[in-house]
């Protein structure tokens, strides 16, 4: 037990490497066991994750709200997009590589403006952004297929893994695995990125920047570059998971990538917990089952799901939740479980000051 | 009887876990200044933040006139007829001279009128830069306009929070003898808070000296100026 | 005269202006209630979209153009008073990013909730003003009646919100509420009830704007104020956020941009172009073009 405590305490990147690995495995045996469509959420969750854990960075960590993220994964699907309409066989690294530095240095140019804005003039911004990009999308033309969209050939299942799941003869049921093993390993690898940025130099030059600029001023942080980074590394990862999203879907269209994913991204964030990681993960599941989860409601309560409230009932309680979330609970689900182990874990050490004292 | 026209009671304020006031209780008279002296810390603005419903004490009362006024809102406290020139004298500086003075008179039921041409006649430097920006006016003159935008309302009450404060020696003499002219003159109950307690109990008539938070001393004002040890202890005034 | 009405420079500036008013209506709305609470109301276009579907639904038994107008802008008004009582009065004080969230909650749940009772399909009010731009000797002048009354309708909102905040005694302690809201209790002044006000003063004028949109061509849906607000957000931002008067000429700027874009180079342009004005035009001059102010260190 306080071999652990020290090894965490020691070796903190290899604690968390250690973590990464088993949570991986153990996602990969569950894609394994569980069934395509399954595969499909687990896929959903693993590339949401990733683009709340970066919206998190930028909004908890560094303290600048974007509502814009969904053009950075419009930039991330839409170059993934374009390369494979060029590639009959589009090699993944390189095309989720080409979608990270693309929408990298996207988000250096929206983040500079955020070196001189602050707040809502900020968070506008970001906005009018995310506005613009479908359109943008759509004047470029054919090469980026216009309104329509683009269409690629789907993800190639190589031999070894589907006769490795036992999936040979059903492509349908291996497709969807290696998809979602694909989500999940990316996705593990951003995590672990993630959690070590959190404790780097530069991710407690954000906290500072973000509680008191002209403090992390005076010691030396510079403001200006870590606003920027805080951007471009939210961008990539938005980016990112707009690639991941490209190659699993096999087709782009630019309305996906609206205001409302914008909205969507933030409202999961708040709900999972901001600047947490385990936040951002309890958001992307909540990402994937949450079509489900409404069409449970829909028909427990027997609303017609193609009625105007059957339809709009997702965004409804989408905005509810955030409006309760933020005024009641604003730490999130993250901090809710927090709280309760806190308060769980003082329950437990009053009752063994309890016992303790009763021995005589 | 009748009644003072503020009488505090076993007041208590606290922030958080600090305790700023204590068991403060004291009374007010009309036509009466009563100078609030001590220390930095010692609790004067409190006092006055608290009286004018900006704070919630923790216990005790505030009685205006005879009417409770504890915990009632700070803007209803001030149309009972309360002026409270704050710390700062939060004169607007977006605003001009007489826009100040409209929005002093505004929840008041007065003639706009004549309170206008009445405060232009106590301060005659106000009527000469009425049209002027407030940001504009230097410190003595946002002193006077402050006050006339609390007196253009007829208050029964003034509190007066550091009126002195950055003011040079000679206008500090001069502001003084205004408001024990305008004490005088209207019958007003003064509180002034001063951390300049020479020149407050010049005019004063009562004084009450507060210290971390309780009164340390509640008599009139030649008396508290002829105590040798108020002076030396909480006032700080050595021969 | 005539020539130099039909023309093609002069057809471009009357159809901009005629869509810059409304962004600049929205805008006027923002800057309302930025001054007053200094919260940027991200459901300011969906509020306004709520309340004239309100005044269409009482329009659809019966009541005429004007009796609609009239109710949708009351309704504006409840709702923008209310919007503050329940759902912004809690967050004064609050971290920045609380207000953003729960107005872009709020945003979320009028859409849907619009798309809920009364559909998602483009609804519109047919006003007593024709559409079709008037004719001379054959050739077009780019105004309607319709577009003639939008005009009048925006001007007219901004000369009442700058009337009453400039001459009268409600303007002067709305503005004192807003700038020294301490002072301003101190001086009796009812500031609780003033913050209410002007998110209602501000709701009252979007809702004036969706009116409009929704006799347009376009017509009103639950969603298509999203881009009145993201234009209109640009024109208030540019402006300064702090000068009704900045905002609505930026939103006549932004409005006549986009149309010699739409007519001089490729028309999808228009869309994305006024987010690069807001780019640039923040990066020159972080607080805005038409403010006076220093930028505000949030």
């Amino acid at each position: 037990m306080v071999s652990i405590k020290q090894f965490i305490a020691n070796r903190p990147t290899s604690a968390r490497a250690l973590a990464t690995l088993v949570a991986t495995i153990a996602l990969l045996g569950l894609a394994i066991i569980v069934d395509p469509l399954n595969d499909t959420y687990l896929a959903t969750a693993s590339i949401m994750a990733i683009a709340i854990v970066g919206l998190s960075l930028l909004i908890g960590l560094s303290g600048q709200v974007s509502i814009g993220n969904s053009g950075f994964m419009a930039i991330g699907a839409f170059t993934t997009a374009i390369w494979a309409q060029h590639h009959a066989h589009f090699p993944l690294l390189g095309s989720m590589a080409l979608s990270v530095a693309v929408s990298t240095v996207a988000g250096i140019v929206l983040g500079l403006p955020s070196t001189r804005l602050r707040g809502p003039y900020l968070a506008g911004m970001t906005l009018a952004f995310a506005f613009a990009i479908p359109p943008f999308i759509q004047s470029l033309g054919t090469f980026a297929g216009g309104s329509g969209g683009l269409y690629f050939p789907t993800l190639q299942t190589p031999a070894w893994f589907a006769s490795a799941i036992g999936e040979k003869d059903n492509p349908l049921a291996a497709n969807n695995t290696w998809g979602a093993a694909i989500a999940i390993v990316v996705a593990a690898v951003a995590f672990f990125f993630m959690a070590n940025f959190f404790h780097s130099r530069s991710g407690r030059a954000m906290r500072l920047v973000r509680d008191n600029d002209v403090a992390a001023e005076l010691v030396g942080v510079n403001v200006a570059r870590t606003r920027v980074l805080a951007f471009a590394i939210s961008a990539a990862f938005a980016g990112l998971a707009g690639s991941l999203l490209a190659i699993i879907q096999s087709s782009v269209l630019p309305q996906t990538f609206g205001v409302a994913l914008s909205i969507e991204l933030l409202s999961l964030l708040v709900l999972g917990g901001l600047g947490t990681l385990g936040g951002a993960m309890i958001a992307g599941l909540i990402a994937a089952y949450s079509d489900s989860i409404v069409s449970r409601i829909n028909s427990w309560t027997g609303i017609d799901p193609v009625s105007n409230l059957g339809g709009s009932l997702k965004g409804i309680i989408f905005g509810l939740i955030l409006i309760a979330t933020m005024l009641l609970a604003p730490s999130g689900l993250a901090g809710l479980g927090h709280r309760i182990s806190r308060f769980v874990r003082s329950r437990v050490a009053q009752k063994k000051a309890l016992s303790v004292s009763e021995t005589p | 009887m009748n009644a003072a026209a503020i009488s505090v009671e076993n007041l208590s304020v606290s922030y958080g876990a600090i305790k700023a006031l204590r068991n403060v209780s004291f009374t007010a008279q009309p036509g009466v200044i009563t100078a609030v002296l001590g220390a930095n810390g010692a609790g004067k603005t409190t006092l006055l933040r608290t009286i004018s419903g900006l704070l919630e004490p923790d216990e005790g009362s505030i009685t205006m006139a005879g009417t409770n006024i504890t915990r009632e809102k700070t803007e209803d406290i001030a149309r009972r007829g309360l002026g409270h020139v704050p710390e700062g004298r939060g004169v607007i500086g977006e605003f001009t001279v007489e826009e100040n003075l409209r929005l002093g008179a505004m929840a008041a039921k007065v003639d706009l009128k004549a309170g206008l041409a009445e405060q232009y006649e106590q301060f005659p430097v106000l009527g000469q830069r009425r049209t002027q920006h407030a940001a504009t006016l230097s410190g003595g003159e946002r002193q006077m306009l402050a006050m006339a935008r609390a007196l253009i309302a007829k208050p029964s009450v003034l509190l007066l929070d550091e009126p002195s404060l950055g003011l040079a020696p000679l206008v500090t003499v001069e502001l003084m003898e205004t408001i024990r002219e305008l004490c005088d003159a209207q019958g007003l109950a003064v509180l002034l808070v001063e951390q300049n307690a020479k020149s407050a109990l010049r005019i004063a008539h009562h004084a009450i000296v507060l210290h971390l938070g309780s009164v340390a001393a509640n008599a009139a004002a030649s008396d508290v100026a002829a105590d040798e040890k108020l002076r030396q202890y909480y006032l700080g005034l050595a021969e | 005269m005539i020539d130099l009405l039909t023309s093609r420079v002069m057809g471009d500036i009357f159809l901009g202006v005629t869509q810059g008013v409304l962004y600049g209506l929205i805008g006027l709305s923002l800057v309302i209630v930025w001054q007053s609470t200094n919260i940027l109301n991200f459901a300011q276009g969906a509020m306004a979209m709520f309340a004239t579907y309100v005044g269409m639904t009482l329009l659809e038994h019966g009541l005429n153009y004007w009796a609609c107008l009239a109710i949708s802008v009351a309704a504006g008004f409840v709702l923008g008073g209310a919007t503050e009582r329940v759902l912004v009065r809690p967050l004064y004080g609050k971290p920045e990013i609380n207000s953003i969230v729960v107005m872009v909650g709020f945003l979320g749940i009028l859409e849907a909730g619009a798309i809920a009772i009364w559909g998602g399909t483009s609804r519109m009010i047919v006003s007593p003003f024709s559409l079709s731009y008037f004719q001379h000797n054959g050739k077009t002048i780019f105004l309607s009646p319709f577009a003639i009354l939008q005009i009048a309708a925006a001007v007219t909102v901004m000369l009442i919100v700058a009337g009453l905040f400039r001459f009268t005694k409600l303007g002067l302690q709305l503005r004192a509420a807003a700038l020294a809201p301490e002072v301003a209790r101190l001086l009796g002044v009812r500031v609780n009830r003033l913050l209410t006000l002007g998110w209602a003063l501000a709701s009252a004028a979007g809702a004036v704007a969706a009116v409009v949109i929704s006799s347009g061509f376009e017509g009103l849906t639950p969603t298509n104020m999203d881009v009145y607000f993201v234009f209109g957000f640009i024109a208030a931002a540019v402006g300064g956020l702090e000068s009704p008067l900045g905002a609505v000429l930026a939103g006549v700027l932004i409005g006549m941009l986009q149309q010699f874009i739409v007519d001089y180079a490729p028309p999808s342009w228009a869309s994305f172009s006024p987010v690069l004005i807001l780019v640039v035009a923040l990066m020159i001059r972080p607080q805005g073009l038409f403010s006076k102010q220093r930028v505000r260190r949030v």
